[in-house]
């Protein structure tokens, strides 16, 4: 328990020096923050749950659209902040910023939560690979509806406010890297708080066998909402941090970009080790340093690289680091191991 | 063990590549001038992100070659870091992020496409990088009062305002009857909102208004309609990929309409991929080889035409020939400031007032390009097949008469 608490200060602190040991860095570190937030809370269904979800773009793109809505919204007319020409200027004051900012995201979070319910009590019900294709549909077609709304900028594209002038080249980068980083820290450790509860042996038990699940009398239907609302609340903060960081949205491009995003996330829980807590961090840190890496040194061969990896992770690593790692050293993850029983395993192979 | 060793050995080697490039380069290193562009190499603009980047490159050499860049008694030479944005806005606010804040870039050009110029403005402007764009037209652009952005081209709204205009002084004044079909994006839809303003001047009425998806390769069900009801014009816009479906289901279903005026047929060098079929297609264009503007670097359009053929191996497409006049641009205000701070620069580049062999450059306030005009031109064959791209309005560079209205499909 000990080691933990040190563990978890020198992350912390690591987190929070971070923007100031590498104050270039800073955009990069912030996407990192979000690339996490995403890849933990698709584990929370595609791991823990064992139902892959293509479909948590929805609540991403959801959630950055409501949030610049919002922060518009409160001060100015959405639709002549959005329409066609912008004929108009308006400035935000920085407090109006804040504000915004503030509740903005507070609607990230909490609508698309509703909708993960309502959704999902419809589709839910779908198992395997209907549940994967249904929600693969679902973030294409918001990407699709939300280019013709006009009212956000349809296929114009919405500008979020522009970060106010407060004197302090920095403060941009800053304050979006806090915000990330917080929403970070609140996201790992209320799922971690949630998987030492009885709920995650639910969604597990949901996974080994859902049909036995229900026999024992879990209302798994009720459980299967309740996860999906809880990635959603998160996945849409994020949205709404990463509109504001890219400081323009795209329906398809930016806000449902299920082609990058909605895939990345999958990608790195897996690479990490899906249904654990840890595998998702790990995977999408080290995604986000092998494609940031491509991208400086090898342009052009980016996306080459990235087929590479996928190839490697599914033929060398199928259950993720962790998984690899819980292989080699079950001892480490709190396994009893029959030292007899493994070396007879051994002469087996 | 074996893949462990791999593992880390690949993970140290990505983390150590990953610290050294913090190592930043300054703006100016020794005789050199860095400019910083994120490109659209790959994905959806990738054609035009290359005759982008050709048309930089091109201007790169030719201004080194003839002298480079005289500041201070000193003489530079240009050199350009690209990224690939990936036609990504989301990646182009990262790189143009990259570019400033690691590579130490301070001067900055273009990406192609609206969208994503709209999404790097935010930063330079932040960090009041001026930046010299030439391929971002939206009007939005020039309405968020950017005071380092500097547009070449003319804003998206006036692409296509001419050829209703053309319409309707063929119709005897009368207003036409519009189709029209619009990809999701920035410009096209900038684009649009400038038909609109023309059928409400000409009191036009739009019977069809369409949004085509993005990565669009097909238009069957907008075209079915316009065989239809019959428009007096067809206005289509969405990129090279739409001005190549346009024509190649026009001609798959032989929809005949009297008017079909579309943008980025030079681009899409639709004359040498549809041939015949492409005829009589009206293309706006920002910029035309036969035009009569001059500098002393590229000489007029026709000596730029030839030059970029035999570098690149094809006919310049506007895209290019822009992109070649921001560097001009660049240099004359580099010049003009005689010194690199970068509001010198930006007020040097608000002043501009040159020609160019693309075009006249005189900036708004919003930073917008007001002193060019755009051209319009038709796809035009002979008996033998050979298609050509001809003026035809304004009629001060008319290189030929406008075909109007287009023959029926039957009678070709």
């Amino acid at each position: 328990m000990n080691k933990n608490i040190i563990l978890y200060s020198a992350i912390l602190i690591f987190g929070i020096a971070a923007p100031f040991i590498f104050p270039a860095f800073k955009v990069q570190l912030s996407i990192l923050c979000i690339l996490i937030i995403l890849a933990i809370t698709w584990n929370v269904q595609g791991g823990e749950m064992g139902y892959n979800t293509f479909g948590n773009i929805l609540f991403y793109g959801l959630g950055m659209y409501l949030c610049a809505s919002v922060q518009v919204g409160m001060f100015f007319p959405l639709g002549e902040w959005t329409e066609g020409g912008g004929e108009k200027t308006f400035v935000h004051t920085p407090a109006q910023f804040f504000q915004g900012f503030a509740v903005g995201l507070a609607v990230a979070a909490v609508v698309p939560a509703i909708i993960a319910g309502l959704i999902g009590y419809s589709i839910l019900g779908l198992r395997g690979h209907y549940f994967a294709i249904c929600t693969l549909g679902l973030g294409v077609a918001a990407g699709e509806i939300s280019g013709g709304i006009e009212i956000i900028g349809a296929g114009q594209g919405f500008t979020t406010p522009p970060f106010p002038n407060v004197d302090r080249l920095e403060a941009r980068g800053e304050f979006f890297y806090f915000c990330s980083f917080v929403v970070l820290v609140f996201t790992f450790l209320a799922v971690k708080a949630i998987y030492s509860t009885r709920f995650k042996l639910v969604l597990n038990a949901i996974r080994d066998n859902e049909d036995k699940a229900e026999a024992m009398g879990i209302q798994t239907m009720k459980y299967k909402i309740i996860g999906w609302m809880i990635s959603a609340f998160f996945c849409g903060l994020a949205g709404g941090i990463m509109g504001g960081l890219v400081g323009y949205i795209d329906s398809t491009d930016v806000a449902f970009d299920g082609r990058e995003m909605g895939v990345f996330m999958v990608l790195m829980a897996i690479l990490g080790g899906k249904g654990t807590l840890w595998g998702p961090v790990i995977g999408a840190t080290l995604f986000h340093i092998f494609k940031e890496g491509f991208w400086t040194f090898f342009l052009g061969w980016q996306y080459v690289a990235l087929g590479v990896l996928i190839v490697v992770i599914v033929i060398y690593f199928p259950e993720g680091i962790m998984g690899w790692l819980r292989e080699k050293y079950p001892e480490r993850f709190g396994e009893v191991v029959d030292e007899a029983d493994r070396k007879a395993q051994v002469t087996l192979k | 063990m074996k893949i462990k060793n791999i593992i880390i050995t690949f993970v140290s080697a990505i983390a150590i590549l990953f610290s050294t490039s913090v190592v930043s380069l300054a703006k100016v290193v020794g005789d050199k001038i860095i400019l910083g562009a994120a490109i659209s190499l790959t994905g959806k603009y990738s054609s035009n992100g290359v005759h982008t980047q050709n048309g930089y490159n091109m201007a790169v050499d030719r201004i080194n070659d003839m002298g480079g860049i005289k500041v201070g008694g000193k003489t530079y030479k240009f050199d350009i870091i690209y990224y690939d944005d990936e036609s990504n806005p989301k990646r182009a606010a990262q790189l143009a992020e990259r570019l400033i804040s690691q590579d130490g870039v301070e001067f900055m050009l273009g990406p192609y496409s609206s969208g994503l110029t709209k999404a790097i403005a935010p930063v330079t402007e932040k960090y009041g990088v001026p930046m010299v764009e030439a391929n971002g037209a939206s009007r939005s652009l020039f309405t968020k009062g950017y005071k380092y952005l500097f547009a070449v081209l003319a804003p998206a709204n006036l692409y296509l305002d001419v050829a209703i205009e053309t319409a309707v002084e063929l119709n005897g004044g009368k207003g036409v009857r519009i189709a029209q079909a619009f990809e999701q994006d920035a410009f096209s839809q900038d684009v649009r909102l400038g038909i609109l303003d023309a059928a409400e001047r000409t009191g036009s009425k739009i019977i069809i208004d369409d949004k085509l998806p993005k990565e669009l390769n097909d238009m069957a069900a907008t075209l079915a309609k316009v065989k239809a009801v019959k428009p007096d014009v067809l206005v289509v816009s969405g990129h090279t990929k739409g001005a190549l479906t346009a024509i190649r289901q026009i001609a798959e279903m032989k929809v005949d309409v009297p008017m079909l005026a579309m943008t980025h047929c030079d681009a899409a060098k639709l004359s040498k991929q549809h041939g015949k079929n492409s005829q009589y297609a009206l293309c706006a264009s920002q910029w035309h080889k036969t035009l009569t503007y001059k500098d002393d670097f590229f000489k007029d359009g026709m000596t730029y035409a030839a030059d970029f053929e035999k570098l690149f191996g094809y006919d310049p497409p506007y895209q290019s020939a822009e992109s070649s006049a921001a560097l001009l641009v660049f240099k004359d205000a580099f010049e003009r400031a005689n010194s690199f701070d970068q509001k010198k620069v930006r007020d040097a580049l608000a002043d501009t007032n040159m020609q160019t062999f693309y075009g006249n450059i005189k900036f708004a306030e919003g930073g917008q390009n007001v002193d060019k005009p755009m051209v319009l031109f038709q796809v035009m064959c002979d008996d033998a097949g050979k298609c050509e791209n001809k003026v035809v309005a304004p009629l001060k560079w008319a290189s030929a008469e406008l075909i109007h209205p287009i023959p029926k499909w039957s009678e070709r």
